[in-house]
C-alpha cells in the first residue's frame, strides 16, 4: 500500500489538497496516463473510458506569476495567468496530455499558447458552443465525436459504448455523492465546514473518479460520526463566483464569523450537480449535459419572453437565477458573497442581474472583487466583516 | 464615573476620541507613520494626557481603521464602515447616506433610521476615489493639501481629465502642466474626476438624503462643492470630519461596556 492511501476521509482530503500531484505521480509511476484538463467543459466520462486519469489543471494562489507575463496579456484572468505561469514553471510536467474546452476567450486562447509553448503529447481543444439552440446541441455531440476520435488515437484502443455507459454510471455515482456531501451543510451547525468542504472538492479534482467516490463515502461517514464539527454561526453563506481553489478566502470568511453552507462556483456545486442521463447514444446525454443541463455565465440562454412576446427583465432573471433561490431555502442561507476574479468578464456582467435578483427575493449580497493572490484577501477583510455586521 | 476611548488607525491618520456619557471629552491626531503600534501607543498616551486620565480610567477601548488589529491595548475591534455610520449619526441623526473618503480608499455607507448600516460600497483596490489621489496631484502641482479646496474654487475652466487611475492621473496632471493649465484649473478637474468616481460609489448604494461627508476628503471644500455639484444636492459636513469614525468606535466602546 502507498502512503497516500493510508489516511483517511477528510484527513486524506486535507492531505491531497496540500500536495495536489501526489496520487497523480504515484499512478503515473504505477503505468497510468494522466490527462490535465481546465475548467469543466471536457467530458470526463471519455477519459474514464480509456482508463486515462483526469486531473484538473488548477492554479496557485501562493505563487507570484513571472512567467506567464511573457505570453498572456496581464490585463486578463489571473487564475488563467496563474495556470500558465505553473505550467511554464514545470508543475504539470507529469501530465501525458491536456485537453481544454472554450469555457471563456481568455481559456481558449491559453489552450492553444499551452499548446505551442508546452507542446504536450496528446492536446484536443473542444470548441464548446456558447449557446443551447438546438443547432448548438448537434455541434457539440459532433465535436464530442472528434474528441472521441483523438482520444483513441491516442489510447491506441477503442472506446466502445459500453464502456463510456459504466464511465458515466461511476462519473454520476460522484455526482451524486457530492449531492450528499453538499447534504451534510444543510442542517445547523452543518456537519462540514465550508473549508473543508473545498479540500474535499480540490481533492476530487486531483483523483480518478473511483478513489474519489471512496474518498466520499468516507467523509459523508466521518461527519456523520464525528462531535467536532463546525459551531452554530450568526450567518450562513452562499458563495457565488468564478472558481475558488483555495481555501484562504473561505477561512477568512468562516473566521469572521459565518458558515459557508452552500456555493454556486466551477469547482463546487455547479460543477457536479446535473447528471448525465443515459441515452441510447451516450452521446446524446454526454452533449446534453455538458452544454445544456451545466449552469454557467459563459452560456447563453435566450431571455424568456412573456405572454405579450415582450421582454420582461424579471421574469428573465427568475429564469437566470431561480436555481439560486432554491439553493438558499434548501441550505437555510441568509446572505450572498458575490466573488468575482478580476478582469474576469463573463461573471462581471452577470452581477447586475444577479444583484437585482438577490435584492427583488430580498437576500443580502455583497460583491468582492480580487486577484488571486494571498496578498490581496485582506483588503477583503473589513467587507465581510461590515457585511456581516449589516446581515447579523 | 466612566470614560471611554475610539481609536481609529488610518493608512494615514490616526486619529483618537476620548468620550463621557457620550459627549467628547478629548481628541487627537497623528500621523500614522510606519508603525502602526507605535503610532496607537502615543496617541493614547496623548488623549490621556488632555483628558488628565490614567489608562485605568478608561472603561472600553474599541479600535477600529486598517490598523485597528495593531492597538494592543483594545477592548475589542469593530469596522471602520459601522464606525463611520455611528459617528454620523451622533453629529446628524437626519443622515441617511455619508460618503467617507479615507486616505487609501472611499466608502460610501447607506444608514437606516436608528443609525444602523443597512448597505455600504467601498470603492475597489483602486487610490482613485481617494485622498491619496489628491496628494499625488498636490505633490506634483507643488501646493500645499490645505490650499487646494480653496485654490481649486478660483478656477474658471477646470481641466478634464481623461483617466480615473491615480497612477495615471499623475502623468496626465504633468501633461497638463506643460501645456500651461493653471494651477486651480487642473486641481478642480481633478475633483471632477474624483466626484465623478465618488458619484457612482454612491449611485451603487442608493442616494437616500440626508446625505453627508466625513474622512480627511472632506477637509478639502472643492472636493465638497464637486461632489453637491454632480449629485445636485447639499452636503452636510461635520466640524472635524476626520474624527466621525473615532467617535463613532468610542459610542460603540460605550454599547460594548453595557
Amino acid at each position: 500500500m502507498v502512503m497516500s492511501e493510508m489516511e483517511t476521509g477528510l484527513d486524506r482530503a486535507r492531505a491531497i489538497y496540500q500536495d495536489r500531484t501526489r496520487r497523480a505521480r504515484e499512478l503515473k509511476a504505477e503505468g497510468k496516463q494522466v490527462i490535465g484538463y481546465f475548467d469543466i467543459y471536457p467530458v470526463l466520462e471519455m477519459l474514464t473510458a480509456l482508463d486515462l486519469v483526469p486531473y484538473r489543471i488548477l492554479g496557485d494562489m501562493n505563487e507570484p506569476i513571472t512567467k506567464a507575463d511573457a505570453c498572456l496579456p496581464t490585463v486578463v484572468c489571473p487564475f488563467i495567468r496563474s495556470v500558465m505561469d505553473l505550467g511554464l514553471k514545470g508543475r504539470y510536467d507529469f501530465l501525458d496530455g491536456v485537453v481544454m474546452a472554450h469555457g471563456c476567450e481568455v481559456a481558449e486562447k491559453t489552450a492553444h499558447i499551452w499548446r505551442t509553448y508546452l507542446n504536450p503529447a496528446y492536446a484536443h481543444f473542444i470548441d464548446t458552443p456558447h449557446t443551447t439552440h438546438t443547432a448548438a446541441l448537434e455541434q457539440h455531440k459532433e465535436l464530442l465525436k472528434d474528441f472521441k476520435k483523438t482520444l483513441e488515437a491516442f489510447a491506441g484502443k477503442e472506446l466502445t459504448l459500453e464502456k463510456l455507459r459504466q464511465a458515466i454510471e461511476v462519473h454520476n455515482e460522484q455526482r451524486l455523492l457530492v449531492r450528499e456531501l453538499y447534504d451534510l451543510r444543510k442542517p445547523d451547525p452543518p456537519l462540514i465546514s465550508g473549508t473543508e468542504t473545498l479540500q474535499v472538492l480540490v481533492a476530487l479534482a486531483s483523483l480518478p473518479v473511483t478513489e474519489g467516490n471512496e474518498l466520499l463515502r468516507q467523509v459523508i461517514r466521518q461527519a456523520h460520526e464525528r462531535r467536532d464539527g463546525p459551531r452554530i454561526q450568526p450567518a450562513r453563506l452562499l458563495l457565488w463566483g468564478s472558481i475558488i481553489d483555495n481555501t484562504a478566502i473561505i477561512d477568512l470568511i468562516e473566521s469572521l464569523g459565518a458558515n459557508v453552507v452552500m456555493d454556486d462556483t466551477s469547482l463546487g456545486s455547479r460543477a457536479y450537480f446535473p447528471l448525465v442521463e443515459q441515452t441510447g447514444d451516450p452521446l446524446d446525454g454526454l452533449a446534453n449535459r455538458y452544454l445544456v443541463a451545466l449552469k454557467s455565465p459563459r452560456t447563453f440562454r435566450e431571455t424568456v419572453l412573456t405572454k405579450t412576446k415582450r421582454k420582461d427583465y424579471l421574469a428573465d432573471l427568475e429564469n437566470r437565477f431561480s436555481y439560486l433561490k432554491d439553493y438558499a431555502q434548501e441550505w437555510k442561507v441568509n446572505g450572498v458573497i458575490l466573488e468575482v476574479l478580476r478582469y474576469c468578464d463573463i461573471h462581471g456582467y452577470e452581477v447586475p442581474g444577479l444583484k437585482d435578483y438577490l435584492d427583488h427575493i430580498d437576500l443580502p449580497s455583497i460583491y468582492l472583487e480580487h486577484d488571486y493572490s494571498q496578498a490581496a484577501l485582506a483588503q477583503l477583510r473589513t467587507r465581510v466583516q461590515a457585511f456581516l455586521e449589516v446581515i447579523g | 464615573m466612566a470614560y471611554f476611548m475610539g481609536i481609529d488607525i488610518g493608512s494615514g491618520t490616526s486619529k483618537g476620541v476620548v468620550t463621557r456619557d457620550g459627549e467628547v471629552l478629548a481628541y487627537h491626531l497623528l500621523p500614522s507613520g510606519a508603525n502602526y503600534r507605535a503610532a496607537a501607543e502615543k496617541l493614547r498616551a496623548e488623549l490621556l494626557a488632555k483628558a488628565k486620565l490614567s489608562s485605568q480610567d478608561i472603561a472600553y477601548t474599541v479600535a477600529t481603521g486598517q490598523g485597528s488589529a495593531s492597538v494592543p491595548y483594545s477592548d475589542g475591534q469593530v469596522t471602520d464602515i459601522r464606525c463611520c455610520a455611528r459617528g454620523i449619526s451622533k453629529i446628524f441623526p437626519s443622515a441617511r447616506t455619508v460618503i467617507d473618503v479615507q486616505a487609501q480608499s472611499s466608502q460610501v455607507i447607506r444608514l437606516g433610521e436608528r443609525g444602523q448600516v443597512v448597505n455600504f460600497v467601498v470603492s475597489e483596490k483602486c487610490a482613485a476615489g481617494s485622498g491619496r489621489f489628491l496628494e499625488v496631484i498636490a505633490n506634483v502641482l507643488q501646493v500645499e493639501l490645505e490650499d487646494i479646496g480653496p485654490l481649486s474654487l478660483k478656477s474658471k475652466r477646470p481641466v478634464a481629465f481623461t483617466t480615473g487611475c491615480a497612477v495615471f492621473g499623475e502623468s496626465e496632471a504633468i501633461s497638463r502642466v506643460a501645456e500651461g493649465n493653471a494651477k486651480e484649473d487642473i486641481l478642480a478637474g481633478v475633483h471632477q474626476a474624483l466626484a465623478d468616481k465618488i458619484s457612482t460609489l454612491v449611485e451603487r448604494v442608493g442616494l437616500e438624503k440626508d446625505c453627508t461627508i466625513s474622512g480627511g476628503g472632506a477637509l478639502d471644500i472643492g472636493l465638497v462643492r464637486s461632489i453637491e455639484e454632480k449629485l445636485s444636492l447639499k452636503l452636510l459636513v461635520p466640524p472635524q470630519p476626520q474624527l466621525v469614525t473615532a467617535l463613532g468606535a468610542a459610542i460603540m466602546a460605550e454599547e460594548m461596556a453595557a
